[in-house]
């Protein structure tokens, strides 16, 4: 009886915390979608669609308004700052990427349901792990959001690239997650049983085990590296964002990435704050190898989708010298605010090939030639996200760009800070080439081009105009986003400040 | 030695043998199917290896997973697989010489680590300490259960859920669509 009144009065406390309740309100969307799918049996689409966009908006407001810090399940999570814009990002992501991905799955006749379904639990995933602070949690949660991208890139089962992009995640992934996990068990062990991770390094630092703490250091790296595509460990990624299905990478490439940032940041801020020299100059080294790297090879690329992928190797580059130049009176804001714009520019950028690869076919950057005089808003609307993913001034890229860069610079990462602003030069270069394409009248039109203006009324005929204008509204919002950010940069900075733990 | 770390040797004497045994089989076995039966054996032992130690709960887990899931899924893989027994399993190439120098580097490092843990924990002082504990008097599984539903709450519905989607995620390529 006793146990009885005790487990009430706890599930009493459970619903008066707010922490978690952006996540119940997420898991309710996921079992609706799954219970009006059987009972619908396949028919009314749209209402799913809208299931999944209304409990997005829900919990984006639950958290938006969350006044009160409620600090709740303290051995599991807390609920600072930090958290709650990462979390925050990440149903923004999932919002935006579901707008701009419904045409995509109705055109390409898959199944319908479980695509919802993945994107509700990869969001939710990510959430989780934004906010762990314990290991078991965050490998479960990491191995969800993991699982989950998995089945959504594998998602048009009878589009052979689609098999292999999920079949080299699957297990690339895997042996990245096996990695984390042998790391965490050292960490376990060494700490006399600790899972907490903020009790984990009170118990290492009364031991002698230093070497310790330099292999699991790496452990950490080689698993959490993988997810965001670090120079040794980034060869998963040109292959499965060109498999994929293009909605899918525009979700993945900004979700998965913002919560293993979360992830990196906290596990290594927490765990070697005394190792802070050495890590910093792997680090460092690393981000250097992947602006390099990327930027020098998407040069010869002739897929859009693999030049974005190329292209989101390097801006990992920029922002892991937010990370390292983070101090106690900025915290992370550089960081954070660099990933705000990415967000918009990057799914800005998918919002324009999404449609464009819907009603032509291809992916090929040839195919965008001449694309000014057959659809201008598109056009436009790509020339704006790409100039501001180089860092043109007038955009917000710009301004993060700038930013993250003075932050560096203040903090003495010269040649980290040096090597950034000679790559992106190398990045608006080839983001030109690519306007230049799309902007010049050519006389003998390609091919593919000939066919756009058939197909676009075909799409057309064929959805509702509700659906059709949602992913006109997606690129409306990223377009707008990523050019008046700029202008906005104060207040979101003033935010992102108290983001140091 | 009185009668229970006597009865104690004599079980433990029995199941090494078996896992041994059955690991060489895996190995050197050419029949897949015999092998993976051997690898059946392997599991069986190490979990009555874990009923000797007293953890009831992790000997039951590893009964269910390794020998009634995993092991099965292999001998299914195996079974499905056409294969003609291949002869040419006995050549000493440079992969076998590679294979040989890792595992007995690991070897020589595990048994250094025990030898210094024994010697580590075989102080007087560490036994009376473990023998305060007192641990075989709790009941694992309770234990566990407890904490799965006060602290570690969160990965446990969460696991739930992670289920749930792997289980649509598994039907989804794999059904046959009109």
């Amino acid at each position: 009886m006793n146990d009885i009144n005790s487990f009430l009065s706890r599930l009493n406390s459970i619903i008066n915390f707010s922490t978690i309740l952006p996540k119940i309100i997420l898991i309710v969307g996921l079992i609706t979608i799954v219970i009006t799918d059987l009972v619908n049996k396949g028919k009314n689409a749209n209402f799913l669609y809208k299931i999944f966009l209304i409990s997005t908006l829900v919990s984006m407001g639950i958290l938006f308004y969350q006044l009160i810090s409620v600090i709740a399940f303290e051995d599991l999570y807390t609920n600072n700052t930090f958290n709650n814009l990462f979390r925050f990002f990440i149903l923004i992501c999932s919002f935006i990427s579901v707008l701009l991905s419904v045409d995509y799955v109705l055109c390409s006749k898959i199944s319908l349901v479980e695509f919802p379904l993945f994107k509700i639990s990869a969001g939710l995933g990510g959430m989780i792990l934004s906010c762990a602070t314990n290991l078991i949690t965050i490998y479960v949660s990491l191995e969800f959001l993991a699982l989950s991208s998995c089945f959504l890139s594998g998602y048009t089962k009878r589009d052979i690239r689609s098999n292999e992009a999920s079949m080299k995640f699957l297990l690339m992934s895997g042996a990245s997650s096996s990695s984390l996990l042998n790391d965490f068990s050292l960490l376990y062990g060494f700490s006399d049983g600790q899972v907490q991770l903020d009790n984990i390094i009170d118990k290492i630092l009364f031991s002698q085990y230093i070497p310790i703490i330099c292999i699991s250091a790496a452990f950490i790296l080689a698993g959490t590296a993988f997810k965001l595509s670090l120079f040794p460990f980034h060869q998963w990624t040109p292959d499965v964002y060109e498999g994929s299905p293009t909605p899918v990478v525009a979700f993945f490439s900004v979700t998965s990435k913002v919560a293993a940032l979360c992830l990196f940041t906290r596990l290594f801020r927490l765990i070697f704050p005394y190792l802070s020299n050495e890590w910093h100059i792997v680090v460092e080294l690393l981000a250097i190898s992947s602006m390099i790297l990327g930027n020098l090879i998407v040069v010869t690329q002739r897929s859009f989708k693999r030049m974005l992928a190329y292209s989101s190797i390097s801006q990992i580059g920029y922002v892991m010298i937010g990370i390292l130049a983070a101090d106690l009176e900025n915290g992370y804001a550089s960081m954070i605010t660099y990933r705000f714009i990415y967000i918009f520019m990057n799914l800005g950028t998918f919002a324009r090939i999404t449609p464009f690869s819907l009603r032509t076919g291809s992916d090929n950057i040839k195919d965008y030639a001449g694309l000014y005089m057959k659809d201008p808003v598109l056009t436009f609307s790509l020339v704006l996200c790409l100039l501001s993913l180089g860092g043109i001034p007038p955009l917000s890229g710009f301004f993060g760009k700038l930013y993250l860069f003075w932050h560096g610079w203040k903090a003495g990462l010269y040649l980290s800070v040096t090597v950034a602003l000679v790559t992106s030069v190398i990045s608006i270069f080839y983001y030109l080439k690519i306007i230049k394409l799309m902007l010049t009248k050519t006389t003998n039109l390609v091919d593919t081009l000939k066919t756009y203006e058939n197909q676009k009324s075909l799409v057309s005929s064929i959805i509702s105009t509700k659906l059709k204008s949602s992913v006109e509204m997606a690129m409306i919002l990223c377009a707008l986003a990523s050019t008046l950010s700029g202008l906005f940069m104060d207040p979101i900075i003033k935010i992102t400040r108290n983001t140091f733990f | 030695m009185n009668l229970s770390e006597l009865i104690h040797e004599f079980i433990l004497a029995l199941i090494e043998p078996g896992i041994l045994v059955g690991s060489i089989g895996t190995v050197s076995f050419i029949n897949t199917a015999n092998s993976a039966f051997s690898l059946g054996l392997v599991f069986t032992c190490i979990s009555l290896l874990y009923f000797a130690l007293n953890a009831d709960f992790i000997a039951a887990a590893q009964l269910l997973v390794y020998v009634g899931a995993i092991n099965v899924l292999i001998v299914f893989a195996v079974m499905i697989t056409d294969q003609s027994v291949s002869s040419d399993s006995e050549k000493c190439g440079i992969g076998y010489f590679t294979a040989l120098g890792a595992c007995s580097i690991l070897f020589l490092t595990i048994v250094c680590i025990f030898h210094k843990l024994n010697d580590f924990y075989s102080s007087s002082i560490h036994q009376s300490e473990y023998l305060k504990l007192n641990l075989f008097e709790q009941n694992d599984v309770q234990n566990i259960g407890y904490q799965l539903l006060n602290k570690f709450l969160v990965p446990f519905e969460l696991a739930s859920l992670l289920l749930l989607v792997a289980l649509v995620g598994a039907i989804n390529p794999a059904r046959d669509e009109d």
